[in-house]
């Protein structure tokens, strides 16, 4: 049954309401029914003072001083003269601001008011009266109402900020992306780089706050551990005396007093170089005792040396021939950096000195001998120890790969100085270094086979194998003929484990 | 066109500005209304504005459908008194139909402004003083008003479209032939001529009376050009010259240019304005 309701429509007269659409952004859930209980406030936005700014308005005095007599028209007619027809301030035209409940809980909202919905057409609401008819007013404005957020957002300029910091973090963290990268790749033969690496690292590591020298150690304990163990016992010694050293100049510039921050710094720089680390030390050891005559030098060299090859006794036979011509090395550099005319009679001890060593050198045989060496040296320079042939290496690094940023003169002098000095050295000691370091120039010898088995039980297929890696210039018939020979002639205890034969020897006492 | 006639204004200009930026509370009695939001072509619209008597513009005829779902049928009959055209103007429609849409998710709500005036004084014009606004209800439903397109509705079309595409302006046959001659003498002219003869030549005043009528402009503003003083003192501009020489400065650079203002050792003007 379909019924046909009819209600009479009224267009009120006489109204005094002026009757808007107020239009909210969609997703705004605002219920006006459910705010009954909160308190709703709605005022016109006041933009007066920028109305006025706008049209330079009310900028000057009205009466008194600096007042003109009769500006305002002046202004006006001239304006109008120009045809530019000023529009009043219209508070109806602003803006609404909706308040919707108060504190902490306040929402507000922006309405503006929009044009051109009406100009063609026209837009009436119609409402229910209580005797069924419609009544039905004109739309007259629209505003659209929008949330105003109450956090504080950036402006353009502090966008552009911290845009910039956010390009600087993303940096950092490829920095330590890097960082990361090396550190796994340190076991990596590639030795320049790596030592620029370190040296960058090590530069980082200056600028973090230090509480105590303890965490200093704690790095250097750290860089030991990726020494191999051959060289560790050794090592050890010489290194609670570079301890030992090194406290003893910590007093000292303890005592120095003003220039403690700078010493300090010294001695962190001169950590990762070798060859300043121990011009450094010549100087303090000049310094620490006033009275430091060359023989009072001589003998604690004496004394150095003579502790060294004692506890270097044993050892000597357990590490490989290249390390403790290194050893000898290090020794000799030392003392060359004392005193260089002293160096040549050294050399000559030392050449007397390195039973093992023959002249006849292959020309492949020293290029290996010379990268072992560089990669032993590159371990030891952690322990401030430098090395002949590496120093050019690490010169060439340090000028590549670390950023001079030393801000204290003197450091950066006694660098130099070291680096000069390092400089002359590759040239004056190479021959010298060539002439130690070719131990077993032949290759097998009997005492590089004693060495390798009493270090530790090694098959006989291992022996050769060590042999073979250090790409000696024979075929591996006459490697294993000779090796066999030697093993004959020695006669090692015989073990086997695993059904392997493991040959070994025991310690000389 | 029928927009010539200016709607009646409603709502009178704000007179105190800074009443009219107070913040106000807003009503929300009757925030729960469901009223319909009806686009009404501006030719019916115009009709309804003018409308006389009771204010009854039509009747609205709502037919509910037997089927559930389906959107009832509205159609609306307008008054033929009110429609009824005005000489020269067309016939407009009697019937519509109301095309209802949805309000989809958009949230419509109806916002009153009534102005509160003061009270009313014979020959003084009452001022705004306050405004009551209030929220007048949601738009529940969306309506199109349309024209049923039958012989009355293509018959106003026809007109509607005639007169649109008649030109403006168009030659006109005039009876009477209108001479323009030369005039020894405007009347305007002889009208400010007659005035001026009748104030007279100024005539000098007694020195002190000139400046003590100075100073007292002077006190208001700073800075006045000699024409306002000669409309302010009633003295001929040579005398006066030399009055202002003797007691001000004459301006003649950019801010305050040609204009006269009082020596330094003649103002006292408050440090503050």
């Amino acid at each position: 049954m379909s019924a046909t309701q009819h209600h009479i429509v009224r267009v009120p007269r006489g109204r005094k309401k002026k009757y808007g659409v107020v239009k909210f952004a969609t997703g705004t859930d605002i219920d006006f029914v459910k705010l009954s209980q909160t308190p709703v406030k709605i005022e016109r936005e006041n933009n007066l003072k920028d109305y006025k700014l706008a049209n330079d308005l009310d900028t000057q005095p009205k009466f008194g001083a600096g007042s003109e007599f009769g500006r305002d028209l002046k202004e006006e007619a001239r304006r109008k003269k120009y045809g530019k027809i000023m529009k009043h301030y219209n508070p109806d035209d602003q803006p609404w601001q909706l308040k919707i409940g108060s504190g902490k809980q306040v929402k507000r909202y922006k309405g503006v008011r929009e044009g051109t919905i009406s100009d063609n057409t026209s837009y009436y609401i119609f409402m229910q009266g209580a005797d069924g008819a419609f009544e039905a007013v004109p739309i007259e404005e629209w505003y659209n109402f929008q949330n105003i957020p109450k956090y504080k957002y950036l402006n353009s300029d502090e966008a552009e900020e911290e845009f910039t910091r956010r390009d600087k973090t993303l940096n950092m963290f490829s920095i330590m992306l890097k960082k990361r990268i090396n550190k796994g790749g340190e076991e990596d033969k590639d030795l320049d780089l790596e030592e620029g690496e370190k040296k960058t690292k090590k530069k980082g590591k200056e600028k973090d706050f230090k509480l105590t020298d303890m965490d200093d150690w704690a790095e250097k304990s750290d860089d030991e551990d990726e020494e191999d163990e051959d060289e560790e016992d050794g090592d050890k010694e010489e290194k609670k005396e570079a301890k030992a050293k090194k406290n003893k100049k910590k007093k000292e510039d303890g005592k120095k007093g003003k220039k403690n921050a700078k010493h300090n710094s010294d001695d962190e720089a001169v950590e990762e170089s070798d060859e300043g680390d121990y011009d450094d030390r010549e100087v303090d050891y000049i310094s620490d005792s006033d009275s430091l005559s060359e023989p009072d030098e001589q003998t604690k060299e004496e004394k150095y040396n003579d502790k060294g090859v004692e506890e270097e006794h044993g050892l000597r036979k357990l590490i490989d021939s290249e390390e403790s011509s290194e050893d000898e090395n290090k020794e000799e550099e030392a003392e060359e950096d004392k005193d260089k005319p002293e160096k040549d009679k050294k050399d000559a001890g030392s050449d007397s000195d390195s039973s093992s060593s023959s002249s006849a050198s292959d020309s492949d045989i020293e290029k290996e001998e010379k990268i072992n060496s560089a990669l032993f040296m590159q371990k030891s320079s952690d322990k401030k120890r430098s090395s002949p042939l590496t120093v050019g290496d690490k010169q060439s690094s340090s000028r590549s790969g670390t950023p001079t940023n030393i801000d204290d003169r003197k450091g950066l002098k006694r660098k130099l100085d070291g680096d000069m000095s390092s400089g002359k050295k590759p040239r004056t000691e190479s021959p010298v270094f060539n002439s130690q370091s070719g131990t077993s120039l032949d290759g097998i010898t009997e005492e590089s086979i004693r060495r390798y088995l009493t270090r530790k039980p090694m098959t006989a297929k291992e022996l050769v194998l060590k042999f073979k890696s250090k790409k000696l210039n024979m075929s591996s018939e006459q490697m294993t003929s000779t090796i066999a020979q030697l093993l004959r002639k020695i006669n090692p205890d015989k073990s086997t484990i695993n059904n392997t034969m493991y040959l070994s020897l025991k310690k000389p006492e | 066109m029928a927009n010539e006639k200016k709607p009646e204004k409603i709502i009178q200009k704000w007179q105190n500005y800074d009443k009219a930026h107070e913040a106000r509370d807003l009503d929300l009695g009757a925030a729960g209304r469901g009223v319909w939001l009806v686009k009404v072509p501006k030719y019916l619209s115009e009709k309804w504005k003018n409308s006389k008597g009771n204010g009854e513009v039509g009747e609205l005829n709502i037919t509910r459908s037997k089927l559930p779902g389906q959107k009832p049928s509205v159609k609306f009959k307008a008054n033929p008194a009110v429609i009824e055209p005005k000489p020269g103007e067309s016939v407009i429609p009697e019937e519509y139909e109301f095309r209802l849409t949805g309000v989809g998710d958009q949230n419509l709500v109806i916002l009153s402004q009534h102005p509160v005036m003061t009270d009313p004084v014979p020959g003084v014009e009452p001022e705004i003083v306050s405004e009551h606004l209030s929220i007048e209800g949601k738009v529940m439903q969306r309506a199109e008003c349309c024209p049923v397109a039958n012989m009355r509705y293509s018959k106003f079309k026809k007109t509607q479209i005639e007169s649109q595409n008649k030109p403006q302006r168009q030659v006109m046959h005039t009876d009477v032939v209108i001479n323009y001659k030369p005039k020894t003498d405007h009347f305007f002219n002889i009208e400010h001529k007659q005035k001026k003869k009748n104030e007279g030549k100024k005539t000098r005043a007694p020195v002190d009376l000139v400046k003590d009528m100075l100073f007292n402009a002077f006190e208001k503003h700073q800075y006045y050009n000699i024409r306002d003083l000669e409309k302010l003192t009633q003295q001929p501009i040579a005398y006066l010259k030399d009055i202002l020489k003797e007691i001000c400065i004459y301006n003649m650079k950019a801010p305050h240019k040609n204009m006269w203002e009082l020596k330094p050792e003649n103002r006292h003007y408050k440090e503050d304005a």
